[in-house]
């Protein structure tokens, strides 16, 4: 009688701690991972066609430092922002560096047409119903994320950038 | 004459019927110390008398609330309106059931006065019958509101036999801290009664006399593009404005005792729609009830708490304690299944979503865990009379705050968004 | 307290420690002497709640902790006072789409807001100390009951029917009385007059037990069983795969993924109804106030091609049916309900004709879609190579056309032109499908001499293919939902059995001719008091109810 009412205690203990761990453990874990995406955190996978059909995922550049390029025709800077994608690149590819320009859900003559006209080399891919957009939560274009080779976010840049700020950042990226 | 029309003139006979109603009891209970008469065959013949026009006044009610069913086409519970005079209608359900089993005639003394005062906030607000707009038309939504109200209604009755409950213990004449504080907090309760009467007698006054106010509120709003706008709104006030809104432009102002503009403008933040409206309203309501509470502690020259005390005399406090408790026992279950299982029910019809820990759910929760507070506070910790009859009347100001406040209140800062 | 009690009752009853009243005869066991006159505490029958030990190690404290109901009002009463606090302003939850809370409550509210923010309260019912609270009143559910409902049941399965004298007369409700004549056939008169009031009579010589009810002691466990239902099904929620919550925007015609899964949803038509003016009172007349809200929709599940984004989707149909507000799709769990709409039209697609000016031949129509479309179209002797188009058509600031959003909202197309009378390089001839952009950038001016030459234009509305509205439908699902319900009735029978029916029980005792009767229950006195009286009146013994009272505490 004393020893199976100590079992049952201990037993419902257990399961109280297991189940109540498990309830406030997720609430403390969604706390992190709700919300915008933040510089340290996590950028969401992706798997999107380029202009030749080939897929590409995000996983495929791990241990590689990725620029991450939200972009439309119809947004000037975004615009502006491509062929000095294209000069960094040609600069820093040796160091292993990725662009990938990810194009918000435009129509393939629309895309291409672009293409063509800026001579772009880096890959370009197409977002399919603003999917991975929103994945990455946009609010504005053009929106880049720096991912370092860990897989990290290194930073987000919402807006357009000179140049030179294309430049210092992917430094920066490369050194870490 | 339309059914609507014949269910209004119902509604208003019911009202007459519960204030007659509400004198035969302050008669049977008042008159008994009359001289040359029988106390006992007294309160008997007049509490008969007064149960009879009570229950004529719900049968009038009830007329009033199936007419008006049958003249819309739709249960009237669908605005403030018609959900707060089905209020008062429960109310009257539930004291009939308490009454009828413990028959005690003094209940009615309290159980009246405030389904004539919520019959009577409930006509402050519009009375036209309103289409239903799509998210309120379900069955789920009419059985919830009803089984909740009524679950409330019981909740009401408790409130107003614990109410009775500290008028007839208190020791009005006590000079010790302990009597000081229960005499505040006594008088305080009646005084907060009094604003509500305050506040339905400053808007049928103003409205008798045909007042009216108008002002432009400029607010700037952000749509979703980022892009700030601003936008006009007019707003109508009934009353006279102390407060204005906030950034608003006098369109019309009625001079009332010489005062001809607003005395302040509402804080900026307050922001939500019509707060510079409500706020008045509320400043008004003070006024009124502050005044009628003056004006009856001039007539009496005493506390109203130590007024009503003596007629309290002769009732068995215990049997109040123990009404007041089962009026809420009663309750608790029907508000559980009304408030909370049908509301869920209907919430997940309607929104695929159960809970959504909205202002209004979070408060029928709130009472909820209220109310089953105090049921473990009597049952298990043995809290009873004044602790017990405390709670009671604590209890129902937040069955009201969940009613009235939170519309008022928490669902102005913020418009629902969605359908 | 000394640290070995003898707890063996005078009528030779082991009982265990911490026992209140002997479980035999009833007697009181652990007296102070300041309450020797004042009715007996009867909860739980006064046996021994839990085991209660000198010297308790950790898990005995625990258990002791979530078993005390003075701890779980306050959980109770902690509970609603932070349910409070998350009323105040608006939940992050309740803001649909991209937003940002760090900045929002800032910005709407101030500094309190900033503050709001910073507490976690923009997040109250899912913050860890909220989740905390509900896991404890569980806990907490759990073994109050168990420590209660057990003991209960087992006293109140053996009860004995002669109890201690001091067991009766120390009842709230008690009755004495001297009686001439046959006490045995006395007390066989008022046990009749019990039963018909639905007692169950058991006699012991000259005393006896009437009991009525006894299962609604039951019910606040059952209740409490529900509840812990109840909340293991919202636990259950955060399970991964175990509840869904988007929202998909449909225009009219469109065929969307719901994110995260298999299904497509197809809307066919969404149309709003609105009141009309002579269905509406005064007041509200000239108010557009929303009679209907329905989507025609379809809902088809991918069976080939899914996930790969350079392959169509094969699409096969599951259901159909018409959402309108309180009445969802359903399928396999899954619901679509009505949210939203948008009444902004949008041009999907025009069939235009080639019309050749020199000679009057009309040839098409042909498809244009605003999106991908085909390259080139063969009309006749002309081929129109598709060579530009733009969503929302604009003179860029360098002068070069240029899109300004990637919705159809002033579409152009530009094509290059081969065909009779055309020079054979082709020419460029630019099309705006819609009239008032062709006015508003001088379509004509800009094309120059084919202008002359040719014409692309629609015939007809039934040449124009658009959406005339966007549904925003939810999409839930939530495989916990039937626990809920289970809970939830589990709880609701509980509280009922609990709250309109009471346990009562009546002993009494003959001794010589002197009667002692006792009766308690666990709520309405006055009942149990009319009870009483009634019977004690089929007897011939009249008594008021209310003198019957022997004070103390009102359950």
């Amino acid at each position: 009688m004393r020893k199976s009412r100590k079992t049952v205690q201990v037993v419902i203990l257990i399961a109280v701690l297991l189940i109540g761990g498990y309830a406030i453990g997720t609430t403390l874990f969604a706390d992190s991972d709700k919300g915008p995406l933040r510089e340290g955190g996590t950028p969401p996978a992706f798997e999107l066609a380029d202009l030749d059909g080939n897929i590409r995922q995000l996983s495929d550049y791990e241990g590689k430092p990725v620029v991450v390029n939200f972009w439309g025709t119809f947004c000037p800077p975004c615009v502006k922002e491509m062929p000095e994608f294209e000069r960094q690149y040609q600069k820093w590819q040796d160091k292993g560096l990725v662009v990938l320009a990810i194009n918000l859900s435009e129509d393939t003559l629309t895309v291409n047409n672009f293409v063509h006209r800026f001579e772009l080399n880096y890959p370009i891919l197409r977002d399919v119903n603003r999917k991975t957009e929103r994945s990455y939560g946009l609010k504005s274009y053009p929106t880049t994320f720096f991912i370092k080779p860990d897989g990290s976010i290194a930073e987000i840049k919402v807006g357009g950038m000179t140049e030179a700020d294309i430049d210092e950042r992917i430094e920066r990226l490369l050194q870490l | 004459m339309s059914l609507i029309d014949f269910s209004s003139d119902a509604f208003i006979v019911a009202f007459f019927l519960y204030c007659f109603a509400f004198m035969f009891y302050v008669i049977a209970a008042a008159g008994k110390k009359w001289s040359n008469r029988d106390p006992l065959v007294h309160e008997k013949r007049w509490g008969k008398i007064a149960f009879v026009t009570s229950s004529l006044g719900l049968a009038a009610h009830l007329t009033f609330f199936f007419t008006r069913w049958a003249g819309s086409g739709q249960i009237p519970t669908s605005n403030m309106y018609e959900f707060m005079s089905f209020l008062g209608m429960a109310i009257m359900i539930a004291f009939t059931i308490v009454y009828a089993l413990y028959r005690k005639t003094l209940l009615g003394m309290f159980a009246l006065p405030l389904t004539v005062i919520i019959v009577a906030y409930a006509s402050v607000f519009p009375q036209e019958v309103q289409p239903l707009i799509p998210a309120l038309n379900s069955i789920w939504l009419k059985v919830h509101v009803t089984t909740a109200a009524l679950g409330e209604a019981f909740f009401a009755v408790g409130f107003a036999a614990g109410l009775m409950y500290l008028l007839r213990v208190v020791d009005f004449k006590g000079k010790t801290k302990e009597a000081k504080r229960s005499q505040f907090w006594v008088e305080f309760s009646l005084y907060s009664i009094l604003l509500i009467v305050g506040f339905i007698v400053a808007v049928f006054a103003f409205r008798a006399a045909g007042y009216d106010a108008q002002f432009d509120q400029e607010k700037s709003v952000i749509d979703t593009k980022g892009i700030e706008s601003t936008i006009k709104e007019t707003v109508n006030y009934t009353l006279p404005p102390i407060v204005k809104p906030y950034n608003s432009e006098v369109v019309k102002f009625e001079s009332f005792l010489g005062m001809d503009s607003a005395v302040m403008e509402a804080p900026y933040w307050m922001n939500g729609v019509n707060s510079g409206r409500k706020l008045n309203t509320v400043i008004w309501s003070i006024i009124a009830g502050s005044l009628l509470y003056g004006l009856l502690r001039l007539v009496f020259r005493k506390p109203l708490g130590a007024v009503i005390h003596p007629v309290m005399e002769g009732i068995d406090p215990d049997d109040l304690d123990e009404i007041s408790y089962r009026s809420i026992a009663i309750g608790f279950p029907i508000f559980t299944l009304g408030a909370l299982i049908f509301a869920m029910i209907w919430a997940n019809i309607a929104w695929g979503r159960f809970w959504g820990w909205d202002p209004k759910e979070v408060w029928a929760l709130i009472t909820w865990l209220y109310y089953s507070a105090y049921l473990h506070f009597r049952l298990s910790r043995g809290w009873q009379g004044r602790k017990s009859s405390w709670l009671a009347v604590i209890g129902f100001v937040i069955v009201l705050f969940t009613l009235v406040g939170v519309n008022l209140v928490i669902a102005g800062l913020h418009s629902y968004s969605g359908v | 307290m000394s640290l070995i009690e003898n707890t063996k009752c005078e009528c030779g009853h082991q009982n265990a420690v911490g026992t209140v009243l002997c479980e035999s005869c009833g007697k009181p066991l652990e007296e102070q002497k300041d309450t020797a006159e004042l009715p007996l505490e009867m909860r739980y029958d006064g046996v021994a709640r839990r085991s209660q030990k000198s010297n308790p190690n950790v898990i005995d404290r625990v258990w002791n902790f979530f078993s005390s109901v003075k701890i779980a009002i306050y959980l109770i009463v902690l509970t609603f006072l932070t349910a409070m606090l998350g009323t105040i302003y608006p939940q992050e939850n309740t803001f649909v789409g991209n937003f940002d809370p760090a900045v929002y409550y800032e910005e709407t509210y101030g500094l309190t807001g900033k503050i709001y923010y910073m507490l976690g309260l923009t997040h109250t019912y899912e913050s860890w100390w909220f989740i905390g609270l509900l896991v404890m009143i569980g806990t907490s559910l759990v073994i109050c009951s168990l420590d209660r409902v057990l003991p209960l049941y087992r006293a109140l399965s053996k009860q004995q029917i002669r109890k201690h004298l001091q067991f009766i007369l120390r009842q709230k409700t008690v009755f004495k009385h001297t009686i001439e004549g046959d006490t045995g056939h006395w007390a066989e008169q008022f046990g009749a007059q019990l039963k018909r009031k639905g007692y169950r009579v058991h006699r012991d010589g000259t005393a006896l037990l009437a009991e009525k009810n006894r299962f609604s002691r039951w019910g606040p466990y059952i209740n409490h069983i529900g509840l812990i239902l109840f909340l293991l099904a919202i636990l259950a929620r955060s399970i991964p795969g175990f509840q869904m919550d988007t929202y998909v925007s449909v225009p009219d015609g469109d065929t969307v993924q719901i994110p995260d899964t298999n299904y497509y949803v197809k809307s066919e038509k969404f149309t709003v109804e609105f009141y009309k003016d002579e269905e509406l009172p005064d007041k509200l007349k000239g108010t557009a106030r929303a009679k209907l809200y329905e989507t025609k929709a379809v809902l088809y599940e991918c069976v080939s091609g899914c996930g790969d984004p350079t392959a169509k989707p094969e699409l096969r149909e599951v259901t159909r049916h018409d959402i309108v507000v309180n009445d969802p799709l359903k399928y396999k769990g899954l619901k679509l309900y009505q949210f939203d709409f948008d009444l902004t039209p949008r041009l999907n697609a025009v069939h235009p004709v080639l019309v050749d000016k020199k000679t009057g031949n009309v040839y098409g129509p042909f498809d244009l879609p605003m999106r991908d479309s085909a390259m080139q179209h063969k009309l006749g002797p002309f081929t129109l190579d598709l060579y530009a188009n733009y969503m929302e058509f604009a003179i860029g600031d360098n002068g070069e056309p240029t899109t300004l959003s990637r919705d159809p909202v002033a579409p152009a197309f530009i094509f290059s032109v081969k065909g009779p009378g055309l020079d054979p390089a082709g020419e460029p001839y630019m099309y705006f499908p819609m009239q008032k952009d062709k006015v508003k950038f001088a379509q004509d001016t800009i094309n120059k001499g084919i202008a002359d030459k040719i014409e692309i234009r629609v015939d007809g509305m039934d040449n124009v293919d658009f959406s005339e509205a966007s549904t925003h439908l939810n999409v839930r699902m939530d495989r916990a939902l039937p626990y809920v319900w289970v809970g939830a009735v589990f709880s609701m029978i509980g509280l009922l059995m609990g709250s309109y029916w009471q346990h009562r029980r009546i002993w009494l005792r003959i001794d010589g001719s002197e009667l002692s009767l006792g009766a308690h229950t666990n709520k309405n006195w006055y009942g149990m008091r009319a009870d009483v009286a009634g019977a004690l009146k089929k007897v011939g013994i009249a008594v008021d109810p209310k003198s019957l009272d022997n004070g103390g505490n009102n359950a």
